[in-house]
């Protein structure tokens, strides 16, 4: 109580004290805010100060400050490897192609799900279809050779007994790219249908209802009121997806890739575990890192001022 | 929100960024002052009374029998009882993943507080970056003042492995048997198809082909007349039945160091011809730890393989599965690669006389402590204990050979479950002369194998090529060694797996990374050095 007299007595005190009582009955929310905040400081700004090993000759016993400076030897270094621009390659092929048949399929299954009448059903396949999302990769990695060896793989012997010749699934490089894209698929698609599940329930039943007074067929029905509902969720999810173009995960191809296809599997992310972790060679690992991160940021901003130029609305 | 500010923001930003950078590297300058404090009061340590704590790595695959654990078992416990106890030392064992050995070192090596103050570690180049680094303890005057037993039982040929510029920077334990790889054929497929087993490069090739054939087993689909795996025991004894070796029957040590060779290209050719005639198994590349190989050859659709010495032949192995599931198999051991390129004798390669290289890091406070837990390992019976478990118990002797009671419990045996990675002085049970360790080595296998064994040992050890040791660290091998190895994969892969037609240009191009990515300069220095040994 005394305090708040004295506030009262200064004669600036009308602005503390307001502020004062905002701060008393919002500091949940400040609270709340407050730990994703420490979050990114410790282990998204933290470790940025491990940046500058890419611009010295990093020795692991003197400690990053220990290490001298080399400038842009590494970044040179790196630019003259041929397998630096073959990862790059990849991360972008991979990615790519996983846009073309990836992004798509989530949309294609919200929309059967949302077609689907029986409420019991409809929640059974979406449980089913959102499993494979929690299986780890090294798990699916493990079923995918088992699947597809070339000579002890189940597909292979189904396709041998009816005589078909056996398919390299796994060990030629186009084969295997259908093999990585749909895997992809199966383990991701069910899980994304969620956001468009999301934005479907928002769309008004009347629209249905005065369309079918219209006499307008199922497919008519998606095509003018379904997918419209849905595009602002879809042109979010693109540019998203756009942004990450150079981002890859690594286990995946790491898992799902061999020797035989590295010509394809080899992305950013598996060449940086390669030569960082493997080799012990943390500067060049860094300076690859580093530079994917760049790129990276030129991807977001670049897709962001696309999105505002074509929707008006930007993610930034 | 305008241009202006938002560019104020990101100033903001910024200068957040800026200093929270300053205040990390505060941080770690605080650090690295503890490490030199740390550093300087290392020497004394020997000296105190009180109880202290050695930390040691020790392998982990996966295979504690129950109630043991990696870090809590009969050896462990043993050595706390019969060293620990009475130097007042607390020893600690720090569990590494065997397939990540390297990955984990790494990390392990980087933190100065967690690194254990005994790490171990097969490839020679990684030892030399950790000692070009400075990252290890000399260990040059502790041996003499705490490590004489130790001194005696690695003898200066072996200590000369973990020296560099005159400094001692590892203590390379002992290989006991320096056989390496041999080959099987299944005697009862010959003998079916009234064939001879062959003697040559040129007499498997036909015997591979009359194999699949007239598929003697009736396997259809299944029938895999040589199993292959991405695998050292598969495709290094190939190589090494293709290569010249550069130096009488020495020569390169380095895996990766084969595509430097004449014949080399032979050796992927006869490989590439293999995989398109459809005589090896079809997923080699896909199957690195050779579990595929091991299934097929269990399940008798393997005709013939290269595998290393014992491998197959261990109680309840793949050799005792095989009879299981085809009870007329009978297999043999045969030499049967010759090399055109050396006499035609059966060349391959053999193992160098040293172990794995064992390090004390050098911001370790334990190192005393540490020579003197090796010492202690290299006295008396201690190293034979940790690797086969107790006399009377474990083993019986028998003309000074350590018989495995085959009747001991269950419980009995599981003692020493992991003695082959606690006992890190010597790789194999070395008790004394090469003959003495080969005898030791075959009558710890089950009866029924021991004849086989026996044989294997025999094709194992003839007409073997064994590695260069130079006196100086290869530069090149430290700093590209893992990406050639890597690259080594990719080029038997794709020349394997190359349609014939299109064999020149893949061999080429993969030849031609190779060379780019450092194997030229790894060929230049490799070159000098054996010039100096001249």
């Amino acid at each position: 109580m005394t305090k708040a007299k004295a506030t009262y007595l200064n004669p600036t005190g009308e602005i503390n004290n307001r502020r004062s009582s905002y701060m008393k009955r919002y500091w949940q929310l400040y609270a709340l805010l407050s730990l994703p905040i420490i979050y990114f400081l410790i282990f998204r700004y933290g470790p940025m100060y491990g940046v500058q090993i890419a611009f010295k000759d990093f020795n692991l016993f003197q400690g990053i400050n220990g290490s001298e400076w080399i400038g842009l030897d590494a970044f040179r270094e790196v630019f003259a490897m041929n397998d630096f621009y073959t990862t790059l390659r990849n991360t972008f092929m991979l990615n790519l192609l996983d846009l073309i048949v990836s992004f798509p399929a989530p949309i294609i299954l919200a929309i059967m799900l949302y077609e689907i009448r029986s409420g019991w059903f409809k929640k059974f396949s979406q449980t089913i279809l959102y499993i494979p999302h929690f299986i780890s990769w090294v798990i699916i990695g493990g079923i995918v050779y088992q699947l597809f060896g070339t000579q002890s793989g189940m597909i292979n012997e189904v396709l041998t007994s009816m005589g078909f010749e056996a398919v390299p699934f796994l060990t030629e490089k186009n084969s295997w790219l259908i093999t990585y894209l749909f895997t992809g698929v199966w383990q991701s698609a069910g899980w994304g249908t969620i956001l468009y599940l999301a934005a479907l329930t928002g769309v008004n039943k009347e629209l249905f209802e005065a369309a079918d007074v219209d006499g307008a067929t199922r497919l008519k029905k998606i095509w003018h009121i379904t997918l419209p509902s849905i595009k602002p969720t879809i042109i979010t999810l693109l540019i998203l997806n756009l942004g990450k173009m150079v981002s890859i995960g690594f286990d995946r191809p790491y898992i799902i890739g061999n020797t035989a296809v590295r010509e394809y599997s080899d992305v950013l992310s598996t060449f940086v575990y390669r030569i960082g972790l493997e080799a012990g060679q943390y500067t060049l690992a860094t300076v690859v890192g580093l530079f994917q991160a760049v790129v990276g940021l030129v991807f977001i901003v670049g897709s962001n001022y696309i999105s505002k130029k074509v929707t008006g609305d930007g993610i930034l | 929100m305008t241009g202006q500010t938002r560019r104020g923001v990101m100033k903001k930003a910024a200068g957040t960024v800026l200093s929270l950078m300053l205040g990390a590297s505060l941080l770690a300058g605080c650090g690295s002052g503890d490490k030199e404090q740390a550093a300087g009061a290392s020497g004394e340590a020997g000296g105190s009374k009180e109880r202290v704590t050695l930390k040691v790595e020790v392998f982990d695959r996966g295979n504690s029998p129950s109630p043991h654990t990696i870090t809590n078992n009969w050896l462990t416990q043993y050595v706390q009882k019969e060293f620990g106890d009475k130097n007042n030392i607390d020893v600690e064992f720090v569990p590494v993943q065997r397939s990540e050995e390297t990955t984990k070192l790494n990390v392990l090596m980087a933190s100065a507080s967690d690194v254990p103050d005994i790490v171990f570690v097969y490839d020679s180049s990684v030892f030399y970056r950790y000692a070009q680094q400075g990252g290890l303890t000399d260990v040059g005057e502790l041996l003499k003042e705490h490590g004489t037993n130790l001194t005696k039982y690695l003898g200066d040929e072996t200590l000369k492995f973990g020296q560099l510029e005159g400094k001692q920077f590892a203590i390379p334990g002992k290989r006991a048997i320096t056989a390496r790889y041999n080959s099987y054929i299944r005697q009862d497929w010959l003998d079916k198809l009234g064939m001879k087993a062959p003697k040559t490069t040129e007499e498997l090739y036909e015997t591979l082909k009359a194999f699949k054939e007239k598929d003697p087993a009736g396997l259809g689909d299944k029938n895999i007349p040589m199993g292959l795996a991405l695998a050292p025991s598969g495709y290094e004894t190939l190589i090494y039945s293709f290569i010249k070796p550069v130096k009488g029957d020495l020569t390169y040590s380095q895996r990766y160091e084969m595509p430097l060779h004449e014949g080399f290209k032979e050796a992927m050719q006869f490989m590439n011809k293999l995989y398109n005639e459809g005589l090896v198994s079809k997923d080699f590349s896909l199957d690195e730890e050779e579990e595929q190989l091991t299934k097929d050859f269990q399940n008798g659709n393997v005709g013939f393989m290269t595998e290393d010495v014992g491998q197959i032949l261990y109680a309840d192995g793949v050799m005792d599965n095989l009879r299981k599931n085809v009870p007329d198999s009978k297999v043999a051991a045969i030499d049967t690669l010759t090399n055109p390129n050396a006499d035609n004798k059966y060349t391959k390669s053999r193992y160098g006389s040293n172990g794995m290289y064992i390090m004390i890091p050098k911001s370790s406070k334990r190192s005393v402590e540490a020579v003197k837990y090796l010492d202690w390992m290299a006295s008396g019976n201690n190293l034979l204990t940790m690797s086969t478990g107790v006399e009377g118990e474990n083993y019986v002797m028998e003309d000074g050979i350590p018989v495995i009671k085959e009747d001991a419990t269950q419980e009995v045996k599981d003692r020493v479950y992991n003695g082959g990675d606690m006992a890190i002085l010597a790789n194999g049970k070395a008790i004394g002369d090469q003959e003495m360790n080969e005898k030791a080595w075959t009558a710890g296998f089950p009866k029924q194998n021991q004849e086989l064994m026996r044989e294997s040992i025999a094709v194992a050890n003839t007409d073997t090529i064994g590695p260069i040791v130079f006196n100086r660290p290869i530069e090149a091998e430290a700093k590209y060694g893992t990406a050639l190895n890597d690259k080594l994969k990719v080029i038997i892969v794709q020349s394997t797996m190359a349609k014939p037609d299109q064999f020149e240009a893949v061999y080429e191009r993969e030849m031609q990374d190779f060379m780019n990515i450092g194997g030229s300069e790894l060929k230049k220095e490799l070159e000098a050095a054996l010039q100096e040994t001249n």
